[in-house]
């Protein structure tokens, strides 16, 4: 059975066969690439990216600046850019036509059949994509850091990424999540986009929204899925440790909060482009290609700073919602109600001069004091397991620090080519 | 107008709590969160810049709470040392002196 992702394109996963591999690298240049670029491979050859096929021509870079689609009119709102210098084009002696082969951690990754080389203007591109030009922006700051020249073509990957301890049971691509979804019988699936060691306040917006997307569904079995799905990519100095958010979403699972009937917890390899209602098209087409069927947004969705309105991104998805194979469910924010004694929603609850609001800062804010918060607001098994993951991996603190940044086991490494 | 102020929140746990007792200042925690307790130290404008400038990982929680977040312990720890020692909130200025 064909599995159709994003655009109404068939998922296909573009991963060489091991026996053909040794044979299909040798004697091809080989290009080091950087630990962005070898999320995006990745994300290409399991179909997360899919209908891409590969790293942008111009065409469909124009298309997605222009117009937020490809060039075939596919919505897709983020570029996917493969960038080099002209030294390194020279350097390197790559030319329109060739294939090279990518490696990373020294080890052949994957196949690049580039079909064009070409330049874009990196100003007009962050005026659309981001909504302003201000390097100060990270997505801005990040395209700005592109080198000079752009290269489109299909990737192909040679060797599969191991999936380091604790990171292994959950790095799911999108054919494998999708035959889970089967095997657990669930019609709906609603994705939770996080970054965050998860506060009471994030567990009920997960819960709010199972609500909303069971709707008008029989009750007799579980038939509705939470996905967690983390985004596992560059880590700023005062982040929580990439170990810390992914095991303490699925303690939430674990811990009884929620069950195996209706919990599950992934990642996906991506750097945030903090691009806000443009990244959240984006999330869009990569849960619909995960074979989820609804996706949480809330306030202010991958936005940054002041850059977005609360719910911009709300309105851009509006604008293309019969395009897109994903039903939005929009959340409220969930803050303690001492009046109440329990957590609710802004939209519930009207003992408004009594709410005592949190966020997920506030409450990093408190752990870094050495508070453990009551059980209303953090649940004490997350709490243990945060403390346990600063011992066991963060070299003494659940946030990222320079040790970590320089000590820390990678998440996933390219092994050398078998044979 | 009245200037804003924003807090910075130090969170008191038992060990600052003992501190504030033995000070006789424990009337100084307010209930914020759930019953945790905490002592706010309020910043204007300025000394909220300063403050985000020389602490790179601090924070201003501009959509939820209005407060500064994410200073690292060691530096709420010296700013709470100062309020036991001149018995006041009101010592962001002596703080930012020493920088």
């Amino acid at each position: 059975m064909a599995e159709i992702g994003h655009g109404g394109k068939e998922i296909v996963e573009r991963i060489l066969d091991p026996k053909e591999a040794p044979a299909k690298v040798r004697g091809l240049k080989q290009v080091p690439v950087r630990s962005q670029i070898a999320n995006e491979v990745i994300g290409i050859a399991y179909g997360f990216f899919c209908p891409l096929t590969g790293f942008m021509g111009k065409e469909d870079l124009d298309a997605v600046v222009k117009k937020m689609r490809l060039k075939d009119g596919t919505i897709w709102s983020i570029p996917i850019l493969f960038d080099l210098s002209d030294q390194e084009l020279s350097d390197y002696g790559i030319k329109e036509g060739d294939t090279i082969c990518l490696t990373y951690h020294d080890n052949p990754m994957a196949i690049f059949e580039i079909r064009e080389i070409y330049s874009y203007d990196k100003e007009a591109m962050c005026q659309s994509i981001f909504g302003t030009a201000e390097s100060k922006h990270p997505g801005c700051a990040r395209t700005y850091a592109y080198k000079d020249k752009f290269l489109g073509g299909d990737i192909t990957l040679v060797t599969p990424p191991k999936i380091n301890p604790p990171f292994d049971p959950y790095f799911i691509p999108p054919l494998e999540m999708r035959k889970r979804f089967r095997e657990k019988g669930w019609q709906r699936i609603v994705a939770h986009q996080t970054r965050n060691v998860p506060h009471t306040g994030h567990e009920w917006l997960m819960k709010g929204a199972w609500f909303q997307t069971y709707a008008e569904l029989p009750i007799e079995k579980p038939l509705v899925g939470v996905l967690v799905n983390a985004i596992i990519g560059e880590k700023r100095k005062g982040d929580y440790i990439d170990e810390a958010i992914i095991l303490t979403q699925d303690e939430l699972r674990k811990s009884g909060y929620f069950g195996d009937h209706n919990h599950m917890t992934s990642l996906t390899f991506w750097d945030m482009r903090y691009a806000g209602p443009k990244e959240a098209i984006f999330h869009a087409a990569l849960r619909t290609n995960l074979g989820l069927t609804h996706h949480m947004y809330g306030r202010d969705h991958a936005g940054v700073g002041t850059y977005y309105g609360p719910y911009d991104a709300h309105h851009l998805l509006a604008t293309v919602q019969d395009e897109l194979n994903i039903t939005p469910v929009y959340s409220m924010n969930w803050l303690y109600c001492p009046h109440c004694g329990e957590i609710t929603s802004e939209g519930l609850c009207n003992h408004k001069s009594e709410w005592q609001k949190f966020s997920g800062t506030l409450i990093r804010s408190i752990v870094e004091d050495g508070v453990k918060p009551p059980r209303l607001i953090f649940r004490p098994e997350v709490f243990d397991l945060v403390m346990e993951c600063a011992e066991k991996y963060g070299f003494g603190s659940p946030f990222v620090t320079d040790e970590y940044l320089a000590k820390r086991t990678p998440v996933f490494t390219i092994p050398p080519l078998a044979g | 107008m009245a200037e804003e102020k924003y807090p910075i929140n130090i969170w008191v746990n038992e060990e600052r709590y003992e501190k504030l007792k033995e000070a006789g200042l424990a009337h100084m925690c307010e209930e914020m969160l759930a019953g945790m307790k905490v002592i706010r130290v309020y910043a204007n404008a300025a000394q909220r810049d300063k403050i985000l400038k020389v602490f790179p990982t601090a924070k201003f929680d501009s959509a939820t709470t209005k407060s500064i977040e994410l200073l690292p312990r060691q530096v709420k720890d010296k700013i709470f040392d100062i309020v036991v020692e001149r018995k006041s909130v009101d010592v962001l200025d002596e703080f930012l002196s020493a920088y």
